[in-house]
């Protein structure tokens, strides 16, 4: 062993330090995803798989009806669907696999003896989240555009406070999938997956609510996403920026949000209080 | 000599039962302690809810001046925790891994800090391996490097050792008196290994049934209970124990 003399070592001002410490889980999400290829799949793979079947289910439609403005409107609802779809879908999984990586690789415990808060390792999860959504989002448009001369930036400046409503939902649902995680172990990770089949119908993606079953569509109206993916259809029918929509979208998501940050909370006092801690460890 | 960690009336109840009772327990700065006892006798609960990670029922826990757990962050930049049956993260290089600790207890220089940690514990040609690729002894010593690169007050071991060669084990026990000596650095460890606590520790906390049963220098607590050593008290206790829970298996 080298004979070195401990050294006290310096530090960053302590404004700096919460920073570092969100950039620090941020890169190290970087490093798993450099490191696991196979990852790359839900950027890259699965956003072409989805925008191949959306568009080619529109472009099969319009050929049975005859070319008219109905239909191609209809391949349009279908391609911005897939595009916006992405923004929750991405924001969502980027969140909750990144959080899940940290119980798979049984880091839970090293990280909460240190000074990382819980909102700080959740907002550097969410940091590297936004370059795989980009990635994700980016192949899908790409896509649309190469496959479909769908253009999704067509729609003009509106769509970014389609994606802000979207992003933050995606996060919210995310937040809430954690919260199960903590409270009920890996066995809750299928949800991670699995809720997004369940918001994907109900959240109003292609299709208005009175598409829906009656049954089913005064939930499908209190799913936040609903106006946001509304606001996004009438921007592909020329119609002027639908703010009443989006202020519906807005207003829900951030309800939805503090809920989930609510039940995140809940779930994590929970979770320090029955020691659920030695499940990864 | 003030308090680095200051635990009054800890007590935790799972569902399987009480596993924390009322237990009080102070380190001082600079002062190596060793916190022992039998499977079940609550220490790894103890230790988690002194590093803030569960919640006890009762009781207070203050670290280097700050009051868990609204002081966790705070307190925690003065903490280092090394556990031996804790993994390296996958998909990490052992330089990247401890950059990321560094940055996360605020350094400035993490990557230099990192190569002095490795230097200090004989380990420097690991920095570019993968966490996948280390033996569990190197492991365990890469874990004691990132628990001492920020110069913590209070280092939180438990069972460091279990995993390592005789020679690697008193590499690590060197390293960590150097640490004592020479930054006043605090220690709580928790061994199974009797000889190795007579070593480390000048004083000594038995655990049994979640409550404290002796406190004190090893060869005192060991003349307390009768015994020539630290082993001997422990197989008592445990012996105990065993005892106890098999009458309590009798009762109707």
């Amino acid at each position: 062993m080298t004979a070195h003399r401990f050294e006290a070592p310096a530090h960053v001002p302590r404004g700096l330090a919460a920073w570092l410490r969100i950039w620090a889980v941020a890169r190290r999400h970087a490093y798993v995803l450099y490191r696991s290829p196979h990852r790359l799949f839900d950027v890259t793979v699965w956003p072409i798989v989805d925008t191949v079947l959306f568009g080619s289910l529109g472009v099969y439609f319009v050929s049975q009806g005859g070319p008219n403005s109905a239909g191609q409107a209809g391949v349009a609802y279908l391609l911005s669907g897939i595009v916006l779809w992405h923004v929750v879908y991405q924001a969502q999984i980027a969140v909750s696999t990144g959080f899940m990586e940290e119980t798979w690789s049984r880091n839970l415990l090293s990280l909460m003896v240190t000074p990382l808060r819980e909102l700080e390792l959740v907002a550097g999860i969410a940091l590297f989240g936004l370059a795989k959504l980009v990635m994700g989002v980016g192949v899908v448009a790409l896509a649309a555009f190469t496959l479909y001369a769908f253009d999704v930036t067509d729609l003009g400046l509106a769509l970014l406070p389609v994606i802000a409503i979207l992003l933050l939902g995606g996060w919210a649902i995310a937040l809430f999938v954690v919260g199960l995680i903590l409270r009920f172990g890996n066995g809750a990770e299928a949800l991670a997956w699995g809720i997004m089949f369940v918001v994907m119908p109900l959240g109003g993606v292609f299709y208005p609510v009175e598409a829906l079953p009656a049954f089913i569509q005064p939930i499908s109206a209190l799913l936040p996403t609903t106006h946001a993916f509304a606001a996004g259809r009438e921007l592909i029918d020329g119609g002027p920026v639908p703010w009443g929509e989006l202020a519906l979208a807005a207003i829900g998501t951030l309800v939805a949000a503090a809920a989930a940050l609510a039940f995140v909370a809940w779930m994590l006092r929970l979770f320090r209080r029955r020691g659920y801690v030695t499940r990864y460890s | 000599m003030s308090d680095v960690l200051r635990a009054r009336g800890l007590e935790k109840t799972y569902r399987r039962g009480r596993a924390v009772d009322g237990v009080d327990l102070t380190v001082r700065r600079g002062e190596r302690v060793a916190l022992l006892g039998p499977n079940g006798a609550g220490k790894t609960t103890t230790l988690l809810m002194c590093l803030g990670v569960v919640e006890p029922d009762g009781g207070t826990v203050e670290i280097a001046g700050h009051r868990l757990p609204r002081g966790r962050s705070a307190a925690m930049a003065h903490v280092g925790f090394a556990a031996g049956y804790l993994p390296l993260p996958e998909r990490l290089r052992v330089g990247e891994y401890l950059r990321m600790y560094g940055q996360l207890y605020g350094l400035a220089e993490p990557e230099t800090q990192a190569l002095r940690g490795l230097e200090r514990f004989g380990i420097p040609h690991l920095v570019k391996a993968m966490g996948t690729e280390l033996s569990s002894g190197q492991k365990t010593l890469v874990g004691i490097v990132k628990s001492t690169m920020h110069d913590p007050e209070l280092l939180v071991l438990d069972e460091p050792t279990a995993s390592l060669d005789p020679d690697v084990a008193m590499r690590v026990r060197t390293g960590l008196a150097a640490l004592c000596q020479e930054r006043g650095t605090a220690l709580l460890v928790t061994s199974h290994n009797m000889v190795e606590v007579e070593r480390i520790a000048e004083r000594v906390v038995f655990l049994s049934a979640g409550r404290v049963v002796a406190d004190g220098p090893p060869l005192e607590v060991a003349a307390r209970f009768g015994r020539d050593d630290l082993e001997e008290v422990f197989l008592h206790l445990a012996s105990e124990r065993q005892a106890s829970e098999h009458t309590e298996g009798l009762r109707p």
